[in-house]
């Protein structure tokens, strides 16, 4: 009763918000673009026209992509400085994940002597802080956490992570997964805390992450260097397959496996259905989509924070369509566009 | 080219139609694998998009290429002709995942056991009595062929390492289609190499001809 004294305005702006996102007729003109300056013409009537119109020619997919995404942080920016306790909080939550994207992507750039300016550039401007190019001078987890990560809403996630082993390719992916992993969990308990439909439709969310990072983390490492127990470690501590989908997942060493342990859960078994034995191209698609059925139905409800999680997340959704389509009409593959658009409407 | 073929019908050899058969054959597999290259490589750039949709811009791209100064895992050597005749043409040889850092396995002897490991898939029918001899050369032989898979698997896995330990199936086969693409270049090297012998040997007798009549 009392949300609207707080959430009330906010809410509206992020309905409108979402009434801007592209709907399959938009899709469509665009997926019968001949070039990028096509697509470009095509989003100069969308929401997206403002951020596009001083792009010159000729346009490559990643200024696309940079532009559509400096219309999702100004926006973000806007609801974060409106908000108030705790929703500002739970907005902070959401753009963790792509602070630990950042932090990863500098140290793998530094062990790679990139130059730091570089790396900053390619950094995801909804992760950014302020000591972030400190990240470049850590040489094991223990200083990157002594001389940058403390200060951050990363450090709880660190304990973990803290070892004095120096950082290489495998140990900075174990890093990332630990802290999305601890990321995730104290997410989920927050939300849990806020109670109501937010802890109800976040729950549901959030699980649904933690599965499709598992499932992603199983067929990722199959064939690596990653043993049983570093990837069972790598698992979180909740969702419909935590605990015992997690034992079988942690066993796996082909893509048919993992479909045997995912297949007992009748949510995945629609997911996998769509996909042919042996094959794994179009399982992200599957879960993107299964993802977007979830997030639009978080509109039903009034009075929850949930709709800004899913808002973010399908303009990301968005953005990532966008991506693929410019992709396909870059490289002359139109007939392939279809293969990873995920229409939201 | 129309005249050296006339000119040939007319008087020539069949030195000169088989220099010619021997040029149409080099320039029509020149061509097919030109188109082969061209959709190998349609076909990884787009795997590589993929991996970059599922993966995120920022976990693909060429920020994280590795600058460190490292000795590279695929080389080619050019063999000249030694007597510089002008039928003879350049021969190109690709080794690939060759890497002599920790000293396991060089080059040559790498090249070796992929030559050793591809012939074992020939059958040989050998006398009744030879049956142990030819298990434990079986044996050798699958050894070695899984030696040479490891250390090729363990390469290809480090060389997609910039981008994370644990990357999706359409990073790998994006890998593989420029891997493919990489053999069909010097595949076509090679071709070219002949396709321009040929010619000349083509020129050749085309010039014999001139002068003997």
């Amino acid at each position: 009763m009392t949300f609207n004294i707080h959430g009330g305005y906010l809410e509206a702006i992020v309905r409108g918000h979402r009434a801007g996102l592209l709907t399959a007729a938009d899709y469509n003109n665009l997926c019968q673009c001949e070039t990028l300056d096509d697509i470009k013409m095509h989003l100069s009537a969308t929401e997206y026209g403002p951020y596009l119109q001083n792009e010159p020619s000729p346009l490559h997919t990643t200024t696309i992509v940079e532009k559509c995404t400096l219309k999702l942080v100004d926006e973000y920016k806007h609801m974060l400085c409106q908000a108030t306790e705790p929703l500002s909080t739970f907005l902070e939550y959401i753009t963790y994940g792509h602070m630990i994207d950042n932090v990863v992507l500098i140290v793998t750039g530094t062990l790679h002597e990139r130059d730091v300016q570089e790396l900053l550039e390619k950094c995801h401007p909804l992760g950014m802080f302020d000591s972030i190019a400190t990240l470049a001078v850590a040489q094991n987890m223990r200083e990157l956490y002594r001389l940058v990560l403390v200060d951050t809403p990363l450090a709880p996630y660190f304990s973990e992570c803290i070892t004095s082993e120096d950082l290489d390719d495998m140990n900075i992916e174990i890093m990332r997964n630990t802290l999305y992993k601890a990321y995730l969990e104290d997410f989920y308990k927050f939300c849990q805390k806020l109670g109501g439909a937010t802890a109800e439709i976040m729950s549901d969310l959030l699980a649904f992450e933690a599965d499709r990072r598992a499932v992603n983390i199983t067929i990722n490492s199959i064939g690596t260097e990653l043993t049983r127990d570093d990837r069972r470690k790598l698992y979180s501590s909740f969702g419909l397959l935590y605990p015992y989908g997690h034992e079988e997942l942690a066993v796996c060493e082909d893509i048919d496996q993992v479909r045997s342990a995912m297949e007992k859960y009748p949510p995945y078994q629609s997911i996998f259905a769509k996909i042919s034995y042996g094959e794994s191209q179009m399982l992200d698609k599957a879960f993107y989509e299964e993802e977007v059925k979830r997030l639009c139905l978080a509109f039903e409800q009034q009075f929850h924070y949930a709709v800004f999680f899913a808002y973010m997340r399908l303009r990301e959704q968005e953005i990532r369509n966008l991506m693929w389509i410019s992709e396909c009409v870059a490289q002359n593959q139109k007939s392939r566009v279809h293969d990873s658009v995920v229409f939201i409407f | 080219m129309e005249e050296s073929i006339q000119t040939i019908d007319n008087g020539g050899g069949e030195e000169g139609e088989i220099a010619t058969l021997r040029f149409l054959d080099s320039l029509d597999a020149y061509v097919s694998l030109l188109n082969s290259l061209s959709s190998t490589l349609r076909q990884g750039w787009l795997e590589l998009a993929s991996a970059r949709h599922s993966m995120g811009s920022s976990r693909i791209s060429s920020a994280l290429f590795d600058l460190k100064v490292q000795s590279a895992s695929t080389t080619c050597q050019v063999t000249d002709s030694s007597d510089g005749s002008p039928s003879d043409s350049p021969h190109f040889t690709l080794s690939k995942w060759v890497s002599s850092r920790e000293g396991k396995c060089s080059g040559e002897e790498l090249t070796q056991l992929q030559k050793e490991s591809s012939s074992s898939k020939l059958r040989h029918r050998g006398a009744p009595n030879s049956s142990d001899g030819v298990d434990d050369a079986n044996s050798a032989i699958n050894d070695s062929h899984s030696t040479v898979g490891n250390i090729i698997q363990k390469e290809r896995s480090k060389s997609l390492s910039v981008f994370g330990a644990l990357v999706p199936p359409k990073l790998r086969a994006a890998q593989g289609s420029f891997e493919t693409a990489l053999d069909i270049i010097v595949e076509l090297a090679n071709m070219r190499a002949s396709m321009l012998s040929s010619y000349s040997q083509v020129q050749q007798e085309m010039a014999e001809i001139g002068d003997s009549s």
